[in-house]
This record gives C-alpha cells, sequence and structure tokens, in this order.
C-alpha cells in the first residue's frame, strides 16, 4: 500500500500544472549543489551524494533508489529527488493527496527532468547541445591508394567535454588530472556518459587501437583515441599530377543529434591537429591539416554532427612525369611522323599513302595499348576528366587528323582535286608545320592547366 | 623584294601582332575581373570581421547592463561589500567564461577604481584611469559603453554598463569583456577564414600586468606586435610579417602566398576607445580557386589566339601563294619559254585558276601560238 501511495504521488507531481511548479524568487534559491565523486570508478550511484537537509522536510531517499527499492518509503513529500531544490519542493501544493482524482501516467520527459540523471546519460548542467571538442593528429600514414580512394593511417583522436558531474577535488589529483590507460578505460567509460564519435570513413575494424583517459578536477573530461586503419577518401585527379589531395576522417557523433551534441574545435585542437613532422608517404608530399564542421543530414530534419580533418599532400610531380608523360608526349609524334615523313614536288606526293597509313595505324594500337596500360595501373585516371584523359584524346585526335589527311590529301588528293595542285602543295606545306605546332601547343597548353 | 616571300610573312606577322594584341586586351580585362572578385572577397572578410567584433561588443555591452540592473549588485556595490558581491556573482561569472567565452568581468567604483575582478578576486582596488579611458568615459558621462581595451588581466572586448543604487545616484559601472580567441576559432570554423590577434607591445607591457609571463615572450614577439592567438600559425607566418604590422592604424590588404597557395590577407586594426590602434586582427583567405582559374583562362586564350592564328595563317599562305604566286610562277615559266622551241604544255591546272590568271594564261597561249605560227 505504501509503494502504492507514493507511486501515485510521484505520478501526481510529474502532472502538475507549469504554474504550479513555478520556481520562487531567487532569494530562496539554493546554489547548484556540486557532486563529489568516488576517487575510482564512478558509477551511477555517485549521484546518490547527501544533499543539504532541506529546512521543513525530512530528506528522503533519491527517487531512482526508491524506484529500485520498493521497500524504502517515506510518508510525506518522499518521492522528491534529493537535488531538487527546496524551494521546488516547497512549491507543492500541500493538499496534495491520493483522494485527490486519480493520478495520470507520468510522462517519460516529466521524470527526466525531474529524476537525477544517471553518470551514463547526457551531461545537462552546461545546457544543451553539448559542446565536444574534437582535433585529431597525423601520426603515420603509411599508403595511399589511389585506384581505391582508400588511405592507411595511424591516427590520435582527442575529444573533450565539460561534464560537471564530474567534478572532484583538485588536491586529489597532485598531477592535474587523473588518468586510465588501454584496458583500465573501459570500466570508466561504462560507468559515464561518453560521446559516440566514430570514424564515418574508417573502412573495416581498426588495425589497431589504443585509449587513454583523463578527467581533470574541473569535470573535463579528455578521452584519446590512437586508430590505425584504412580510411576512405574522395580524391580529385582533374590536376594530375600537379594535384594537391586531402586526406580526410571524418569525425561523426552517432547517437545524438547535433542540437545535443556537437562538435566544435578551439586554438589548442587546432594546435593537436597537425601531420607528425617525420611522415613520410611514397610520391607525396604532407602539408597541413585542416579541420572543418560539416553537419550531417539524418532523417526528419535531423542534423548529426560532423567534422572533417583532412591532411593536405601534394603529388610529387616530378616523379611521376617520366613514367607517364614521356610516353604520352612520345606517341604524339606518330601522327606527325605520317605527314612529315611525306615529300610533295610541285603538288605531287612522292610516298604511297599506304606505308603512311600504316604508322598511324600502329600508332592507334599503341595509344590504346599505353591508354590500357594506364588505366589498368591508375584506374582513377580512367575516369573524369584529367591531364592524362585529355593527352590520351588529343593522341586520339592527332591520329585521327593525320588519318584524314593521309586518305583525303595523299590518297585522294581531294584538294587537288578541288583547287589544283598548287593549293594541294601549299595545303602540304602548312600542315608540315602547322600540325606540330598545334598538337606542341595543346599538350603543353593541357599540362600547364594542371599546374595553374 | 620578292612577293612571294616577303608578302605572306608580312600578313602572316601582321595577323599574329593583332591576335596577341587582342589577346592581351582579353587577358587584361579578364585580370581587372579576377582583381574584382578578389577585391569582393577581401571586403566580405572586412564585414565579416567587423560584424563579429560589433556583435561579440553588443553581447559584453548586453550582458554588463543586465548585472548593472540587478538590485542585488547595485545594493551590494552601493554598500561596497567585496565578498557578498563576488558570492553573488561568481557562478554567473563560471558559467559564462565556460560556455560563451567571456573572459573578464570587473566592477568599477566611479571614478575609475577596480573594485572587484572576478577573474581575479585578490586584484583589486587599483586607479584605472591611466589605461582604461572607457571606463572613466562611462562614468563621466554616466552611459553604456563599449569597445576594445587592454586590461590588466588581457585584451578583450568590453561592454560596460553605469551602476546606480536604489536611490538612483551614479555609484560606479561594470564591465563584460570578451575573449576574442575563441571569436577568432568560431569564425575560422564558419567561413574557413585564417586569423590572428596581434597586440602592440607597448600597452600589452605597460597596461596587461596581470597577464601570463609566456605571453608576452620573445618567441611571439612580431614586429612591434605580441602574437596573442592564431588559428593557424605556421600559415600564417608566411603571411604576415613584423614589416607589415609596423602601421596598423588603417585597414590595408595584400596578396601572399603560404606553401605555394595564393592568400588574400586583410589587416583590420583594433582602435580603443580614444580611437589609438592597439593591435591588429589579420586574416587570409585561400585565394587559389581564383587564381588558378585565372590562370587556366589565360591559358586557354593564348591557346585558341594560336589556334586561330594557324587558321587565319592557313588561309593566308594557302590563298595566296597557292591561288596567286605559284600559279603565276607557272605562267611566268611560260612565258619564259616562248621562243626558244620549247614549248610548255598547257597546265593541267588551268581549269583552277582565277579569272585573272586565265586571262593571262590565254594570253601566254596566244602569244604562244602566234610566234610558232611565225617560226612555221
Amino acid at each position: 500500500m505504501r509503494q502504492l501511495f507514493v507511486l501515485s504521488l510521484v505520478m501526481l507531481l510529474a502532472a502538475l500544472p507549469a504554474h504550479a511548479q513555478a520556481p520562487l524568487p531567487a532569494a530562496q534559491t539554493p546554489l547548484p549543489v556540486q557532486v563529489p565523486l568516488p576517487e575510482r570508478a564512478p558509477s551511477a550511484s555517485a549521484a546518490r551524494t547527501p544533499v543539504p537537509e532541506p529546512r521543513s522536510l525530512k530528506v528522503p531517499p533519491p527517487l531512482t533508489e526508491q524506484f529500485n527499492d520498493r521497500s524504502t518509503t517515506s510518508a510525506t513529500v518522499a518521492a522528491q529527488p534529493p537535488a531538487l531544490p527546496t524551494a521546488a519542493v516547497a512549491a507543492q501544493p500541500p493538499a496534495l493527496s491520493t483522494a485527490q482524482s486519480p493520478a495520470p501516467a507520468p510522462s517519460t520527459a516529466a521524470l527526466a527532468v525531474r529524476a537525477p540523471r544517471a553518470l551514463t546519460e547526457l551531461p545537462l548542467e552546461s545546457g544543451l547541445p553539448l559542446w565536444v571538442r574534437a582535433g585529431l593528429a597525423f601520426v603515420e600514414v603509411e599508403t595511399i591508394d589511389e585506384n581505391k580512394e582508400t588511405f592507411t593511417a595511424t591516427v590520435d583522436m582527442r575529444l573533450s567535454w565539460l561534464d560537471q558531474r564530474l567534478r572532484y577535488p583538485a588536491a586529489e589529483a597532485p598531477i592535474g588530472y587523473r588518468e586510465w590507460r588501454n584496458e583500465a578505460v573501459a570500466p570508466q567509460l561504462a560507468a559515464m556518459w561518453t560521446p559516440k564519435v566514430g570514424f564515418a570513413n574508417l573502412r573495416g575494424e581498426p588495425t589497431r587501437e589504443s585509449r587513454s583517459l583523463r578527467r581533470y578536477p574541473d569535470g573535463r573530461v579528455e578521452l584519446l583515441r590512437r586508430v590505425a586503419g584504412s580510411f576512405s577518401s574522395q580524391l580529385d585527379v582533374q590536376r594530375f599530377p600537379f594535384d594537391r589531395q586531402q586526406l580526410q576522417v571524418e569525425l561523426v557523433s552517432q547517437d545524438d543529434t547535433a542540437d545535443k551534441v556537437n562538435l566544435d574545435y578551439r586554438q589548442d585542437d587546432l594546435l593537436f591537429s597537425r601531420a607528425d613532422p617525420g611522415i613520410k608517404i611514397d610520391g607525396w608530399t604532407a602539408g597541413a591539416v585542416t579541420l572543418t564542421r560539416d553537419p550531417l543530414a539524418g532523417w526528419y530534419g535531423e542534423r548529426y554532427a560532423r567534422m572533417r580533418v583532412a591532411l593536405e599532400v601534394d603529388r610529387q610531380a616530378l616523379a611521376t612525369m617520366p613514367s607517364l608523360f614521356l610516353p604520352l608526349l612520345a606517341s604524339l609524334l606518330i601522327p606527325l611522323l605520317a605527314t612529315w615523313l611525306n615529300h610533295a614536288k610541285n603538288g605531287e606526293f612522292e610516298i604511297k599513302p599506304f606505308e603512311l597509313t600504316n604508322i598511324i595505324i600502329g600508332g592507334l594500337f599503341a595509344v590504346i595499348a599505353l591508354n590500357f596500360t594506364v588505366n589498368s595501373e591508375r584506374s582513377i585516371l580512367a575516369s573524369g576528366t584529367n591531364t592524362v584523359s585529355l593527352l590520351f584524346g588529343l593522341n586520339y585526335l592527332a591520329l585521327g587528323t593525320a588519318l584524314v589527311i593521309n586518305v583525303c590529301l595523299f590518297r585522294f588528293n581531294f584538294v587537288r582535286g578541288l583547287a589544283g595542285r598548287h593549293v594541294q602543295h601549299e595545303t602540304f606545306l602548312f600542315i608540315t608545320w602547322a600540325l606540330p605546332i598545334a598538337t606542341a601547343a595543346t599538350a603543353l597548353a593541357l599540362i600547364l592547366i594542371a599546374a595553374a | 623584294m620578292r612577293f612571294q616571300k616577303g608578302a605572306p610573312p608580312a600578313l602572316v606577322v601582321v595577323t599574329a601582332l593583332v591576335i596577341a594584341a587582342l589577346t592581351f586586351g582579353a587577358d587584361w580585362l579578364f585580370s581587372g575581373m579576377t582583381s574584382a572578385v578578389e577585391r569582393g572577397q577581401l571586403d566580405l572578410m572586412r564585414s565579416i570581421i567587423s560584424f563579429n567584433l560589433a556583435g561579440t561588443l553588443t553581447n559584453s555591452l548586453a550582458r554588463a547592463e543586465i548585472v548593472a540592473a540587478d538590485p542585488v549588485v547595485r545594493q551590494l556595490l552601493a554598500q561596497q561589500d567585496r565578498p557578498a558581491l563576488l558570492a553573488h556573482t561568481e557562478t554567473i561569472f563560471k558559467q559564462q567564461r565556460e560556455k560563451y567565452a567571456v573572459d573578464q568581468m570587473q566592477f568599477h567604483l566611479a571614478p575609475a577604481t577596480s573594485f572587484l575582478r572576478l577573474q581575479n578576486p585578490s586584484l583589486f582596488g587599483d586607479d584605472l584611469t591611466q589605461n582604461r579611458p572607457l571606463v572613466v568615459a562611462v562614468n563621466r558621462e554616466q552611459v553604456a559603453k563599449k569597445g576594445f581595451a587592454i586590461a590588466r588581466t588581457g585584451p578583450a572586448l568590453f561592454g560596460i554598463a553605469p551602476i546606480r543604487d536604489m536611490d538612483g545616484n551614479h555609484i560606479g559601472s561594470v564591465e563584460f569583456g570578451m575573449d576574442i580567441g575563441p571569436l577568432l576559432d568560431r569564425l575560422k570554423a564558419a567561413y574557413g577564414l585564417e586569423l590572428t590577434l596581434f597586440i602592440d607591445e607597448t600597452p600589452l607591457r605597460e597596461y596587461a600586468a596581470g597577464m601570463p609571463a609566456d605571453v608576452v615572450s620573445e618567441q611571439n614577439r612580431i614586429g612591434p606586435t605580441m602574437r596573442l592567438h592564431s588559428t593557424d600559425w605556421d600559415r600564417m607566418s608566411q603571411l604576415v610579417n613584423g614589416n607589415d604590422l609596423r602601421i596598423h592604424d588603417q585597414p590595408r590588404d595584400w596578396v601572399r602566398k603560404a606553401g605555394g597557395i595564393p592568400y588574400g590577407v586583410l589587416l583590420y586594426p583594433l582602435l580603443n576607445g580614444s580611437g589609438e590602434a592597439m593591435g591588429a586582427i589579420v586574416l587570409a583567405r585561400n585565394f587559389e580557386s581564383t587564381r588558378s582559374a585565372a590562370g587556366r583562362t589565360v591559358l586557354l586564350q593564348w591557346l585558341l589566339a594560336l589556334l586561330g592564328f594557324l587558321a587565319v595563317a592557313a588561309a593566308i599562305l594557302i590563298v595566296i601563294r597557292g591561288w596567286l604566286v605559284r600559279p603565276l610562277e607557272a605562267i611566268s615559266a611560260r612565258f619564259a619559254s616562248v621562243g626558244t622551241g620549247r614549248r610548255a604544255p598547257p597546265a593541267e591546272d588551268d581549269p583552277f585558276l582565277c579569272a585573272e590568271m586565265v586571262t593571262l594564261a590565254r594570253q601566254h597561249q596566244r602569244i604562244a601560238d602566234m610566234i610558232d605560227r611565225r617560226q612555221r
């Protein structure tokens, strides 16, 4: 019966209209109570620290405790949680009793407001959203797989936030903080709220992971996580081989929407977010690390906090040029040779067209073979517009032009048939110098545009 | 001079010059457009920093006015009860500091005596007349003011509101100072700008005696200023130097490269209540996209100009040489053979000759026939 009475009283309190729960003037409101924590292993029981006794009421046990232990009851306003200010308790109408109309079922939200929040729940003391400051340092970048658009790296992610419920006397931490590492971290994290921030672009499971947790006397918590793994990151090779890529690691708040938990960074996070000076990536030069906040769209118009941490890497163009661009530029000579080799005397061509066409067809197969080779080795260059694909295009265009010249000019003498031998002769002479200039200038422009 | 050798090259050269001049003109116009875009970006940067500084100052002042209107504060300041005022306001200050980057909160007694510094309660009673003109002005004119200042515990964006006792008599003032560093961090997050705060060393040493010793140090000295906050000093150190900061009483801008990337840099002066420059905020924005686009456009313009030139040169050379000079040479050769007894056969190209050349060829044919008849 007593348990039923207590429960119904709680329900009635929860169902009270807002004006009945209005706080009293500030002068009667006690200062916020700081909840000290045990030295080790904080848990939900830490929230049960006794509070000063209200002036006119008996101190009831905490609400959570009552729900857990039904035998503990109090005849007065026992359902009040200990964390409630005295004024709030005093504000309850004295006539409240079970004799009143049947109590409606308490809403979860109302109970949540009144019940002391477990340490594993989101801290609300500093308001919402809770700002979690994030930083990420690149410890090592082993490889960049352009074809799969992934990179293998070891990164340090640092998250820090303020949970005022976790404050403790500074004297208890002579070095300024308490620290747990690796296996000792998990029990600590299980007993407190932690932001569920994950790596959105981590492919598979981390190959290596270690953690460190620090708690400062003022309630600040710092979680450091070292993760090695493969991260996907879109590469833009439009300016290949003068491209600058951003090796991105995406940090996403997975459970809580951005209006509850948001990611941010400040000066010390920027200072933390660096690439190790010793990082060496084959064919690349590591640069600066940039942080960008970019919310992720969720369901029903919700958004999730996301932070992109990107390491800028510059491709070492000179390392790529000989292996890829020399064959590409050399193959451009084939169609030019097919026009240069001919000789005109008073508009009459001296070399038979099929011999020159053979060169062009041979060149076509050579370019196709080179194209297949490049596409199989660097499949990322096969899609989209980039310097290499444009140079291949120029190769095919030059071969096509040379073929048209061979067929129309050398074989069927179209120009001669239309305008006579003199015009044909001059046309041939013009082609012998203009075609190489146009081809070379276009190739050079394509390379320079990529470098611009 | 032979027409064949002189005329076509002359025409080709003139064509090349005209096309080059047109391309230069187009480049000049385009570079003007690029400069206009970059100017717009720099103006936007100036608007962003001035708007946010003004907003932060207003936030400081709003906080100060709320506290100045609190009856308990008015009563406690009137009673000059420092411990009670500290007890009443320290929670407010702590929360504001944790959540909203409020760096300083101070009560003054008129005309300009520090009564209570929430950020350093043990430091009080000093005269602020020399270094805090804004405090003096607020207590003299008894109106709220806002502005940048270097206080004893460091520079901040201050809002100062006068406080009256319960009878309406002016007794002092309260100020809130917002830290500039977090503002710069937020601007970087929101706009992708790089920002650095520089404060003049002389007033910093003179007024901000309560700042940590490591702030005013050799490693932070840049020209006549001290670097107090930077969102990315590695990059900014390549974009701004001591010479740039030597004069910083007016906004200035320039474009400079850092790590091979061009950045638009804006120097925005920080003036105190008296209008004296006390430091500057330097902002930088990546201009690589506009510069790359401009470079690509210039290259494409010149490539198209070259291709255009080749097309015009083809027309000149093929038309003049193929339709005029070479047929003329052939007809001349035929004229030269007249009377030698070795008459040149009729050319197969005669049907392709232009009308003027056809007349000439016919004349040659008529003369050659006439001479042949005479010789026979």
